[in-house]
This record gives structure tokens, C-alpha cells and sequence, in this order.
């Protein structure tokens, strides 16, 4: 038992050691900065002084309008984003799940392969293509008579969605595409005998089987849209876009500290957004524990 | 289940990014130990044009200092972040580049030292006095100023020729020019407007004579609602409206394909973009031409736009050898020609007596061999001296910066960006516990 007790202390040690040092000191560094903040005096000119704050920097980013707005903003994001992701990695799925044993391999590497693409990467080539002087898909779009500003007010935000789901539209129909495969091969074939279509299958039979995955990836994507900020920054740095320096709570707080020298206020809009994803983190793995205990006793 | 856990953890280490974008904060090594007997060595960080081979010259030519050169990105591409980050560190290079603009705001947080003892006073009245205006703070000297920054308008003469455009001299004429160039080819603008630069936008209030900032005793006077602003901001809203200008980003790929393609053929700048259009459009060689800013009255007048200080950081034991340097590269012969001769800077010294030292190093064939620097000296001579730069630059920029991006028609004008800057602020420095009236 001792000799347990020692092995697992030092197997353990490691990720311990490591988790201090990038999770939990950064942590609670942020936590100690945000509660400090700069004053001056005179004009300004004397230097600065930190003082202690207490919680004004929390008071400060909550009153900013420009802070709330960028959770609007991760609001609408969601609202378009989602929907738009799950419909279209699913129907991939259930297209790659009736296609032809060939057919099937080249498509997975085909959709997935944009994932591989480095999201600051993806953003350029994406930036280029929104570019009206430059692209030749805005080109081709006056041509035929749509004319659409990528960077305008109106149209930041499906920029974005569009990039974000260039991105991430393979990776989960890959997720959905195994949950598919997973499914009972006789259960199709009953369903089959019974006279069901394609069709019926795929919306009777198969959606209802892969409804776990889809809840999963729905809410991991909430949590994940979060963090939106790279896509965003480089649509605000290389453009005159609509995209503005606060556009995202993530943007909000890279902004207050390294173009407003505002450090305290920036731990303090990070600790809020860290707050808000452990706050959606614990909802949903309250959730899906939920739904595995739930299935474990109508088994 | 080991699905779930990766994208957990992945949640929780995006939380983590969060945080830590705050924390990493590092910034390059710190090599500023002098060997007692050894000569000094000093960092300097910088991205102006020609800095490498200033550094090599001085190199060269001294013995008792050496010079350790880091390129880092232009000060708002993240150049200031850079420098912040390291002085908080405590890891800074003695020396930083700094433009007049952010100067203020480096010197509030503390991040600079007082120089004026190292700086002296016969040093300075070798420079141009509006550029040592703008070092001079609260009463100490901060910086080593490099270059005035007048304003300048390059525009293409063979196009402006073709379409029988006179470069204009006032900026009524500047509209109906700008007309001219629209009606003669439909694609064509005089000039662009960049929603992603808000320095552009401050150098023409600063010609018109608004001064933003103005420090009267222990206050700060926020003005920008003066007349001067307003004319300005409505004038250049009337040309986006009217669609006489082109509204690109700066120095973006699509403002550059315009003025390959030649749909762009004007560029309001600074003396300094004299070398940038070279650089940029090596192929146009011969095609440019560069004229006087126009002007309100058509009188000579001209903000500044841009313009390049050298500051020592806060924790640096090598103020003299730094400050000595700085003025090597401001104030000497050797200094401006090794900057100059490199091919990609038309800076214009802050040094009366070394504009003709650069004018000579100066290559002026991409301009027909027009004498640039005789009309920089003018224009530079007509740097309305009124102007002086706040401590808050970044979050005033930052947010005109945010509602320019916003401008559409009919919708959010320029007049709403300045006023959301102003705002801001004023806003900004309550924050800090300083003083504000406006």
C-alpha cells in the first residue's frame, strides 16, 4: 500500500508540477493583477503609481459598454454559427455514411483537411478573399450583380461564422461520421426490411442514434466560441473592417493590455471570461453526466 | 469518454489562454552587461527603415560603444506592446524607437528615463523645435528626436498629365480635382481614405490647426470639437460620401494593388513615404512626382504624421552610451547618410544643418530627380507648432480607429469616431486620477 502510495506520488508529480506552474500561477497572477490598477498625478508626466483597487477593475470592464457588447456579439456568433455547423457536419455525415466505400475515404480527408490549416492562416486566405480590390470571388459576385461588403457592419459577422466554419465543418462531421458508424448494422437492415427509405432511415433511424454526439458537440462549441480571437484580430488588423479591437471578450482584454497599457483591466476581463467558460464548463458536464446516468438505468 | 476529456481540457486550457495571454508577457534577452574594461554594449529596438545599417556604420566607426540591433514590428503593429511588455519584465533594451504620438504614454507609465542631463541644450538646438517640443514633457526631455514627419501629397504627374489634373495647392482644389480624376476614369481615385489609421486623419485637424490635447496647469483639456476638426472630418466625410476617394487600409495589399494598377494614383503621406512608394513600386520609378500639402488658405501648412523619437527605458545602467548613440544617429553626418544611402528611407532630419547631408544620400531619380527634400524643408518649416500629444494615444486611436471601421453611408460618420475618441478618453484619463476638462 505504502509502495502504491509512492508510485502514484510520483507519477502524479509531473502533471502536478506542470499544472502549477502554466495553470494555476498564470491563474492566480491574473487574479492578483486585476485587482491593482495605475494612478497618476498632475499631468501625468510623473510616472505611475500601482495602488490597490479592490474590484474597481471588475466595476470598470462590466460598465464598458464595449465589454458587454462583445458578449452580444459571442451571442449572435452562436445563434448563426451553431445551427449552421451541426445541420452541415450532420448532413456530410449521413452523406458520407450511403456513399460509396471509395467515395467515402477521399471525402473524409477533403473536408477534414481544412482543420489542418492553422486558424491565423485560414483568416489571411480568407481576408484575401473577402477583399474587394483582390478577390476574385467578390469579383465574380458583382459580376453576377450581388453586391456584398464582407467588412461592413452587417457583414463582420457572417465573415467570421464562414471562416470559423470552413474550419471546424470537417473536423465535427468526422465526429459525427464515426458516431454513424458506430451505429448497429442490424438495425439498419431491420429497418430495411421493414420497407424504410434512405430517407427514413437517415431521420428515424440514424439521427435519433447519433443525438449524444450532436448535444456534445453543440455545447463544446458554446464553450469553445468563447475564446474567439484570432479569426476576429486579423479581420480588425490587416482591414478597415467593422471588426472592432473589442469585438470579442477575448479581444477586449489583448486590447486593455497591449494598446491601452491597462493590465489590470485586462486580468480583470479575462478573469470574467474565465469565470463565464467554468461557469458553462460545470453546466455542461452536469449535463452530459446527466445524460450517461439517466441511460445507465433504463439499461 | 476520451473525447470528452480532450475537449474539456481543451476548454480549460483555452480558459487558460485567456488568462495567460496576460502572463507571458516575456520579451528578448537582456544583454546590456558591460565588461568593465571591454567596450559598452546597448540594445536598441527599432523598425525604422535604413536602422540595421545605421547600427553597422556605428558599429564600425566605435570602439568604446557596441551596438546590439533588434528589428520588432512598427510601434501600433505591436512594436508598443513589445517595449511595454519588456520594461514591465524588467528585461527592456536601453534604447527604444518611440514616435512623438505614443511618446506621452511611454513617459506616464513610467517606462522611460529623464535624459536632459546626457541631452543637452546645444544638442537640441541643433534640432528642428517643433520635434523637440514634442520630447520635452512636464518640463524634462525624454527623447532624441530623429525626424519631422511633414506632411506631403506623392501623386502619379504621367496620370495627373493624362487626365489633365493640376496637382492641387488648396483643398477645394483637392475636391474638384479629385472629381476630375473620377470623371476621366471611372475606376480611378485621387486618394485613399484609411479607415484602419487614425494618424492620417489627426496630421490634417493638426494642419487645420486643432490642438486635441492641450496641458494647462495640472489639467487636460480635451478638444476636438474645435472648428478645425469639424471642417476637416466633415470635408473628408463629403469626399467618402460623394466616392472621390478610395477607402482602403493602410499599406494593405489591396491600397498597394491600387496604385500598381493605377487606380490609385495620389497618396497623402509624410516625408517618410517618399521612401515607402519607392520601396513599394519600384517599377513606377520616374512616374511619381511629390507636392506640398494642400492647404485650407493655400498657404504653406502641414501637421505631422508620424516622425520617430529615441527614448532610454526606464531600467537601463547605460543612459550616457544609449543617449550618445541617439544623437550619433540624429545629429551626425555619418548617422543620416548611413540611414539614407541604405535606399529605403527618405527621412527628413530633425537636423537643420543634415538636411542637405541627406538630400545627397538621397536617390531622387524614382522622382524625376524633383528636389523632395527643398520641399520638405518648407513644409516642415509650416509644422503648425500648436500641437501637442496626449498620454492616453493608444485608447484614443484604438477607438477612432474601431468607429472608422464602422463608417458606412448613411450610418456612422467620421465626425461619430472622433467623438467616441474623444470620449474615450476623457474617460481614460479619469481613470488614471488625472485631471480632464472637456
Amino acid at each position: 500500500m505504502k509502495a502504491r502510495t509512492r508510485a502514484a506520488a510520483i507519477l502524479l508529480t509531473p502533471f502536478f508540477l506542470l499544472f502549477t506552474a502554466v495553470m494555476v500561477v498564470p491563474i492566480g497572477y491574473a487574479v492578483w493583477l486585476s485587482l491593482f490598477t495605475e494612478k497618476q498625478s498632475g499631468l501625468g508626466f510623473g510616472g505611475a503609481e500601482t495602488v490597490f483597487s479592490g474590484l474597481d477593475n471588475y466595476t470598470a470592464a462590466l460598465g464598458d459598454r464595449a465589454f458587454r457588447e462583445g458578449f452580444g456579439v459571442l451571442l449572435g456568433y452562436c445563434l448563426l454559427y451553431i445551427p449552421l455547423l451541426l445541420v452541415g457536419a450532420l448532413a456530410l455525415a449521413l452523406l458520407l455514411d450511403s456513399a460509396l466505400a471509395r467515395a467515402r475515404r477521399f471525402f473524409q480527408l477533403a473536408l477534414f483537411l481544412p482543420h489542418a490549416v492553422p486558424g491565423i492562416i485560414a483568416a489571411l486566405i480568407w481576408v484575401y478573399l473577402y477583399t474587394p480590390q483582390l478577390s476574385p470571388v467578390v469579383q465574380a459576385m458583382e459580376a453576377g450583380g450581388i453586391g456584398f461588403d464582407f467588412f461592413s457592419p452587417a457583414g463582420a459577422l457572417p465573415s467570421i461564422v464562414n471562416i470559423a466554419l470552413w474550419e471546424w465543418l470537417g473536423y465535427n462531421m468526422v465526429i459525427f461520421y464515426a458516431a454513424l458508424q458506430a451505429i448497429d448494422r442490424s438495425v439498419l437492415e431491420a429497418a430495411t426490411v421493414d420497407g424504410a427509405g434512405a430517407w427514413r432511415i437517415a431521420f428515424s433511424i440514424k439521427v435519433p442514434l447519433v443525438k449524444a454526439s450532436l448535444a456534445m458537440v453543440g455545447l463544446f462549441t458554446i464553450i469553445g466560441s468563447l475564446q474567439l480571437f484570432t479569426e476576429p484580430l486579423i479581420l480588425n488588423k490587416g482591414t478597415g473592417s467593422a471588426v472592432t479591437s473589442t469585438w470579442t471578450p477575448n479581444m477586449y482584454a489583448y486590447t486593455a493590455a497591449f494598446d491601452r497599457n491597462d493590465y489590470g483591466l485586462a486580468a480583470a476581463a479575462s478573469v470574467l471570461l474565465a469565470l463565464t467558460a467554468a461557469l458553462l464548463s460545470f453546466v455542461v458536464t452536469r449535463l452530459t453526466g446527466r445524460r450517461k446516468a439517466g441511460k445507465e438505468r433504463t439499461a | 469518454m476520451t473525447r470528452t476529456w480532450s475537449r474539456t481540457s481543451r476548454v480549460i486550457a483555452g480558459t487558460a489562454t485567456a488568462l495567460a495571454v496576460l502572463t507571458a508577457c516575456g520579451g528578448g534577452g537582456d544583454d546590456t552587461a558591460s565588461k568593465p574594461n571591454g567596450p559598452v554594449t546597448i540594445t536598441f529596438w527599432g523598425w525604422a527603415k535604413g536602422s540595421k545599417d545605421v547600427v553597422d556604420a556605428f558599429n564600425a566607426s566605435h570602439t568604446d560603444i557596441q551596438v546590439k540591433f533588434e528589428e520588432i514590428p512598427s510601434g501600433t503593429a505591436g512594436g508598443y506592446a513589445k517595449i511595454s511588455n519588456a520594461v514591465k519584465a524588467g528585461n527592456a533594451p536601453d534604447l527604444v524607437s518611440i514616435e512623438y504620438s505614443s511618446l506621452p504614454e511611454f513617459v506616464s507609465s513610467g517606462a522611460l528615463q529623464d535624459i536632459g542631463g546626457e541631452f543637452t541644450e546645444a544638442e537640441r538646438a541643433k534640432l528642428l523645435p517643433q520635434t523637440v517640443e514634442l520630447t520635452t514633457l512636464g518640463g524634462k526631455s525624454w527623447a532624441v528626436p530623429f525626424d519631422a514627419a511633414p506632411q506631403a501629397f506623392f501623386y502619379r504627374k504621367d496620370l495627373f498629365a493624362k487626365y489633365k489634373v493640376q496637382a492641387p495647392t488648396t483643398w477645394d482644389e483637392f475636391k474638384k480635382a479629385a472629381e476630375q480624376v473620377k470623371k476621366a476614369d471611372a475606376k480611378a481615385r485621387i486618394a485613399t481614405f484609411f479607415p484602419d489609421d487614425p494618424t492620417t486623419f489627426e496630421a490634417m485637424a493638426w494642419q487645420a490647426g486643432a490642438q486635441w490635447f492641450k496641458a494647462e496647469n495640472d489639467t487636460w483639456k480635451i478638444d476636438t470639437a474645435d472648428p478645425a476638426t469639424t471642417k476637416v472630418a466633415a470635408y473628408w466625410q463629403g469626399l467618402l460620401d460623394a466616392g472621390l476617394v478610395h477607402k482602403n487600409a493602410s499599406f494593405s495589399p489591396e491600397w498597394t494593388g491600387s496604385l500598381k494598377n493605377g487606380t490609385t494614383i495620389g497618396y497623402l503621406g509624410a516625408s517618410w513615404g517618399a521612401g515607402v512608394l519607392k520601396g513599394t513600386l519600384p517599377e513606377q520609378s520616374g512616374k511619381w512626382a511629390v507636392a506640398p500639402m494642400p492647404s485650407w488658405d493655400g498657404k504653406p501648412a502641414s501637421g505631422m504624421l508620424g516622425g520617430t523619437s529615441f527614448a532610454v527605458t526606464k531600467d537601463s545602467k547605460q543612459k550616457a552610451a544609449a543617449v550618445t548613440f541617439a544623437e550619433w544617429m540624429s545629429t551626425t553626418e555619418e548617422g543620416v547618410k548611413a540611414r539614407i544611402a541604405s535606399g529605403t528611407s527618405s527621412a527628413f532630419p530633425a537636423a537643420a544643418s543634415l538636411r542637405p547631408v541627406a538630400k545627397k544620400a538621397f536617390d531622387a531619380s524614382y522622382y524625376g530627380g524633383q528636389d523632395i527634400y527643398a520641399l520638405f524643408e518648407a513644409s516642415g518649416a509650416s509644422i503648425n507648432p500648436s500641437w501637442s500629444w496626449g498620454p492616453t494615444t493608444g485608447t484614443t486611436n484604438t477607438t477612432i480607429k474601431d468607429h472608422f471601421g464602422k463608417i458606412v453611408q448613411g450610418g456612422p460618420t467620421i465626425a461619430d469616431a472622433v467623438k467616441a475618441g474623444h470620449d474615450a478618453t476623457v474617460a481614460e484619463l479619469t481613470k488614471r486620477g488625472l485631471k480632464v476638462e472637456g
